[in-house]
């Protein structure tokens, strides 16, 4: 029985959410809406399991004294503090706070402050390593040590010159006696438009097609990986 | 003699004096009557034209129908008439609405330069409407108006399908069709092929690594949430990856980005282990919530790679931009990497950084692979028949366009959009 209703109403929901696509009459679009709402409503319960995971992981870190254990405290610091500066509690009917023009919420200052000031620059900031290890990768990528590795080197070289204006004017300076001009950005939008465009719509039409399967195999009940368990 | 030519005789008489001056000429008293007269003729021609287009009247719309918008919630009344003519002097169009011919009242407006075609989205479903359609030619001056007749009453209606999406539908039987019978075609049996997936081949490989050096696993799921068929797939081969880690007392460790991904992988990690018999070996805090921001949970997973140096990575699922991020680290670390998504943009970098990927549809072939399971085999095989229909369709489209014959162009289009 615990395995049989999540399989029904799998089955029935999955069934009716096709249908839906296919359907633009408005009881079937509320249907549809309705549906999305109900799985918002499940998520807050999911995230007070989340944070208490989160709890119990970094409490333990603590209590072991597990290896950089210090840095646990800062992410309970880092928790309390948001949660406290943005929820509006009681504390903005406090004389203290008042007098100081000081308020919580989401739309009070000090949590603006913290997002856009330590939250965001810190995201930036991992961004950012994103360009240094785009160039370690390329380095491993490029070495033309196969016929795969020259061709993408090749490849890469000339839709790395197409994109900037020095590729076209070595060009365009080399080949001056000739009626081509622009070969360098001509070559970098053939690359794009044709193998990478045909190699990426192949990919696409795969991937579109993998995900009918799977979706037929969960609606049947085939797959059952997604009631946590086989 | 012409009113030109006397004009300019008139001002053949003009006294010299003035030019040697290098002032202006000026004309006699007498010549301003002359000159008049032209202005005052075109006046007279432009006053008689006008008057005969007001005395015929601005032409009102015609053939104005209202219908109700085909293929949709019933929420839109769709108005369509003729063009005007360009010199009908009309400059916009007013569109008047009501529940009875008394009750019209205007409810917008279209300029008289855009295709004669008004959709009402103001309307409730179920009730009768009538329209007009009022021609207006606006001046600084004056406004002329002149409206339509009364169209028949119509209702909107909301439709239970939509019809130009009939292609689409055929499509997805046709998938559906290709899928469920080589499902049953496996069932009864009978021999499937798969060709090797070093990918998922390598799986082993590195379970068995982890083991000998006595680290842990380390489990990434990516950004995607429950519903995100990659992180589905994603989860089944991490069921596959748990009961052979229950079998080597492996660690696996699993940080998750979404809260509900977390209680169902929970679940499903523990039946793994309690399927192999291994329930004491399962450590519900090994499988736990990092964070829900992309790049705090790309710090958090590089932190853990870098502190406990996992023996094993797998990337498997929805990645974006931290893709790199997470592939780079591994890889500094010296662990074997498999990965595998179904965004292609972030495959270049799985297959620069890592040691195996799974491309695309090769995530969800891994159900099949790695289980061997005839269902999951046969619908693999059904999606191998999907590819070779639209391999099919596409080269008799190739061929039957430049015969002029492109209903098969046509369908794809339809499809598609």
């Amino acid at each position: 029985m615990k395995r049989q209703v999540p399989l029904v109403l799998c089955f029935l929901f999955g069934i009716v959410m096709i249908l839906t696509e296919f359907s633009p009459h408005s009881d079937s679009q509320e249907l549809y809406k309705e549906v999305g709402r109900w799985y918002l409503v499940i998520t807050p319960f999911a995230y007070v399991i989340g944070v208490m995971t989160l709890v119990q992981v970094h409490g333990t870190r603590i209590r072991r004294r597990a290896e950089y254990w210090q840095y646990s405290y800062v992410v309970f610091a880092g928790m309390i503090l948001m949660v406290v500066v943005g929820m509006p509690t009681f504390l903005n009917q406090t004389p203290f706070f008042q007098a100081r023009g000081i308020s919580f919420g989401l739309q009070s200052p000090v949590f603006e402050w913290l997002f856009e000031y330590v939250q965001v620059p810190m995201e930036a900031t991992t961004f950012s390593l994103l360009a240094f290890f785009i160039a370690s990768a390329a380095y491993r990528a490029f070495r033309a040590r196969t016929f795969e590795a020259t061709l993408l080197l090749i490849s890469a070289l000339i839709v790395m010159m197409g994109n900037v204006p020095i590729g076209d004017y070595i060009w365009n300076t080399v080949m001056g006696e000739t009626p081509w001009t622009d070969g360098t950005s001509w070559a970098r939008q053939w690359i794009l438009d044709n193998p990478n465009l045909a190699a990426r719509r192949g990919i696409i039409l795969g991937v579109a097609l993998g995900v009918i399967s799977q979706s037929i195999r969960i609606i049947l009940g085939i797959e059952r990986s997604y009631l946590g368990g086989d | 003699m012409t009113v030109n030519n006397r004009f300019q005789l008139r001002l053949g008489r003009m006294p010299p004096e003035p030019r040697r001056r290098g002032l202006k000429p000026r004309l006699p008293m007498g010549s301003y009557s002359i000159c008049v007269h032209p202005m005052l003729l075109i006046c007279l021609v432009c006053g008689l034209c006008a008057g005969v287009a007001f005395a015929q009247g601005l032409a009102p719309p015609t053939n104005v129908t209202a219908k109700d918008t085909p293929n949709d919630d019933g929420k839109s009344i769709t108005l369509t008439w003729d063009a005007a003519a360009e010199d009908s002097g009309i400059t916009v169009y007013q569109i008047l609405r009501g529940t009875t011919p008394e009750t019209l009242a205007e409810i917008g407006a279209l300029d008289s330069a855009e295709k004669p075609t008004y959709v009402d989205a103001s309307v409730e479903t179920g009730i009768d409407y009538v329209y007009v359609v009022r021609a207006v030619s606006k001046t600084e001056a004056t406004e002329e108006t002149a409206d339509s007749e009364i169209t028949e009453p119509v209702q909107a209606t909301g439709q239970w399908f939509h019809t130009g999406k009939i292609p689409l539908f055929c499509a997805m039987l046709i998938f559906s069709a290709a899928i469920v019978g080589n499902i049953y075609y496996a069932r009864s049996g009978k021999e499937i092929f798969v060709r090797r997936i070093p990918g998922l081949e390598a799986v082993d490989e590195a379970l068995g690594r982890a083991t000998e050096m006595g680290r842990s696993i380390l489990y990434v799921l990516g950004l995607g949430g429950v519903s995100d068929p990659a992180t589905i797939a994603s989860m089944t081969i991490l069921g596959q990856v748990a009961r052979q880690t229950a079998d080597y007392e492996t660690p696996l460790r699993v940080p998750c980005n979404d809260p509900i991904v977390l209680n169902v992988v929970r679940e499903m990690v523990k039946t793994a282990y309690l399927n192999e018999g291994r329930p004491d070996a399962y450590t519900e805090e090994n499988i736990f919530f990092l964070t829900d921001s992309q790049f705090a949970y790309a710090a958090g997973v590089d932190g853990i790679m870098i502190r406990e140096k996992p023996a094993a990575v797998f990337l498997q699922g929805t990645f974006y931009a931290e893709s790199l991020i997470l592939a780079e680290t591994g890889n500094s670390i010296g662990a074997i990497q498999i990965a595998g998504t179904t965004s292609e943009h972030q495959l270049p970098f799985f297959i620069a950084a890592c040691d195996y990927t799974l491309i695309g549809e090769e995530l969800y072939a891994a159900t099949a692979y790695l289980s061997k399971e005839p269902m999951f085999l046969g619908s693999l095989r059904g999606q191998d028949w999907g590819k070779v229909i639209i391999f099919g369709v596409l080269v008799l489209g190739l061929v039957l366009e430049p015969l002029g014959i492109n209903w098969v162009t046509t369908f794809l289009q339809k499809v598609v959009n």
